[in-house]
């Protein structure tokens, strides 16, 4: 059971990250982005063929999150543009069906011209005991580097003028601007900084499973689950329903079976739109 | 010259004017009201002002420049302050750091230090009265307070022009009176223009220098607070509606 739970913290992580992404894209500028497990994916494609290419594992990392923030740039100043100037449901569903023909169309590139396996990094060395648990080195990596970006975050947001001024685009769009803050600039670099964060998911992930071209849908799913259940716009949110979901999930797929999980999920953040609508932590509207 | 020029400014909403080719100004340091019955197009004018909302036709000029198509924070950037009726403060952050962000966003070429923003948010508190709140969340603060917030956040910034809509109403008489002193404190000391939409009559008389009255919107008078309230005009287009003097 302790190692279904280890388990469970390692995803959870990973998890809770990867819908920091999706909630600060929708919190600030209304946009749903389907395209963001595509954006991971292609993140991690970029690391492997930097690899490929003769970089060190390092710098071909740094290639990858590089390569993400560059995505959500070129998404910011192109197609969500006219998504920013709508308010309401129309926001929503222009930001969902712009998003999810990028979607398509990256997964389409990837698949075809790219095999399976996209990206898988090998951490040498042998297991470590954890509470008596074996656990991969590969895995508490990638739990060293999530809870790195994660208290990185809660600084940014809670110490720094820039984070505060993110937050306050989040509560009251109108307000900012008031204050004189200029909501485009913030978008812009919330986008990018997105961008690395899905790049980072991937890359910490790949570093236990191999991440496949195929992977970025799922990637989506589970950003998305997470932002229901975290409530949308909040980092502390994304954080505890990640680990919350990642524990859920480990204990269903031992105890119940794989095919189950996914559905126990997707009850969960029905479960919790129907109690909480405003998600654990989210800025109720 | 005048610090704020209004010229012609219209604003149609499907068709209908809120605003109805509208010419005002402001002088430096003045304070200026602007008043007349609910649906006058007060609020539409200070939103044209600001950016909130583009003009249909007609100009704004602020110090001699043409800010007609300003988005708001670049208007706020070049020393116009908003406060809005219904509080816009961030509930989940602190009374400081709400007045710091205004410090530090709200001026132009804004790449000041943040110990800067935070020392001036203080000094800002210190004078409005809530430096012993300045570590609650806005969101525990009564109405008044919170008013008392965005001011401090609205003049943290150092803006020449302060655009006050309808702050005082809802407030009990303590609160009024200590409410129009201060506005009248942050003229005297900060050297800013006041433009002062209001509902509560009484402290209109009590603290406008001049006053523009909107009907229909379109300008029906402007003139020396007792001089226009006098007018049969203004009588008239106030009929129907009490006029708040008590």
């Amino acid at each position: 059971m302790t190692a279904v739970i280890l388990d469970g913290i390692v995803l959870g992580l990973q998890f809770g990250l990867l819908a920091v992404g999706l909630t600060l894209v929708y919190g600030l500028g209304g946009v749903l982005n389907l395209a963001y497990g595509q954006m991971a994916v292609a993140a991690a494609i970029v690391v492997a063929l930097a690899m490929d290419a003769g970089l060190s594992a390092g710098v071909a990392v740094g290639v990858g999150l590089l390569a993400g923030g560059l995505f959500g740039l070129l998404l910011d100043a192109t197609l969500l543009r006219p998504v920013y100037r709508l308010r309401g449901e129309a926001q929503i569903l222009l930001s969902l069906l712009l998003t999810l023909g990028v979607a398509f169309i990256v997964d389409g590139l990837l698949t075809w011209q790219l095999p399976l396996e996209a990206l898988t990094l090998n951490i040498g060395g042998g297991a470590v005991e954890i509470f008596g648990v074996p656990m991969r080195r590969g895995s508490l990596w990638a739990s060293g580097i999530t809870v790195a970006a994660f208290v990185a975050l809660f600084f940014f947001f809670r110490s720094t003028m820039l984070g505060r001024a993110v937050r306050s685009i989040i509560q009251d769009e109108e307000g900012a601007r008031l204050v004189g803050i200029d909501p485009n600039r913030m978008r812009t670099m919330i986008l990018v900084s997105s961008g690395v964060l899905a790049a980072l998911v991937a890359v910490t992930r790949s570093m236990s499973i191999p991440v496949t071209v195929t992977s970025g849908i799922s990637f989506t799913i589970f950003a998305l689950i997470v932002t229901v259940v975290g409530g949308l716009g909040s980092v502390a949110g994304a954080f505890f329903a990640g680990l919350l979901l990642g524990i859920i999930n480990t204990i269903s797929s031992f105890y119940i079976g794989t095919f189950l999980t996914l559905i126990i999920l997707l009850s969960a953040a029905a479960l919790t739109i129907l109690i909480r609508p405003s998600g654990l932590l989210g800025v109720a509207e | 010259m005048a610090l704020l020029e209004l010229d012609q400014v219209e604003k149609h909403f499907g068709g209908l004017p809120a605003v109805d080719g509208v010419t005002v100004w402001a002088d430096d340091g003045e304070i200026l009201a602007i008043v007349g019955p609910n649906g006058a197009g007060k609020s539409t004018l200070l939103k044209l002002i600001v950016g909130l909302e583009t003009p249909s036709g007609g100009s704004v000029n602020f110090g001699g420049e043409d800010i007609t198509q300003d988005p708001p924070h670049r208007v706020r950037q070049r020393g116009i302050a908003m406060v809005q009726q219904t509080p816009r403060s961030f509930p989940s952050m602190t009374v400081l750091e709400n007045v710091a962000i205004g410090a530090l966003f709200g001026r132009a070429g804004s790449h000041r230090e943040e110990e800067e923003a935070l020392e001036s948010a203080e000094e800002v508190l210190s004078f409005v009265g809530l430096a012993d709140r300045r570590l609650d969340y806005v969101g525990n603060l009564n109405l008044h307070q919170q008013r008392f917030v965005e001011l401090a956040r609205a003049i943290s910034g150092q803006p020449k022009l302060l655009l006050l809509d309808e702050v005082m109403a809802g407030l009990n008489d303590a609160e009024l009176s200590a409410s129009i002193e201060l506005v009248r404190t942050i003229r005297d000391r900060y050297e800013v223009t006041v433009i002062w939409v209001e509902h509560v009559m009484k402290a209109v008389m009590s603290l406008a220098e001049r006053v523009v009255v909107l009907d229909f919107g379109k300008v029906l008078t402007e003139g020396l607070p007792e001089d226009v309230m006098r007018e049969q005009s203004v009588i008239e287009a106030y009929l129907g509606e009490e006029i708040k003097l008590a």
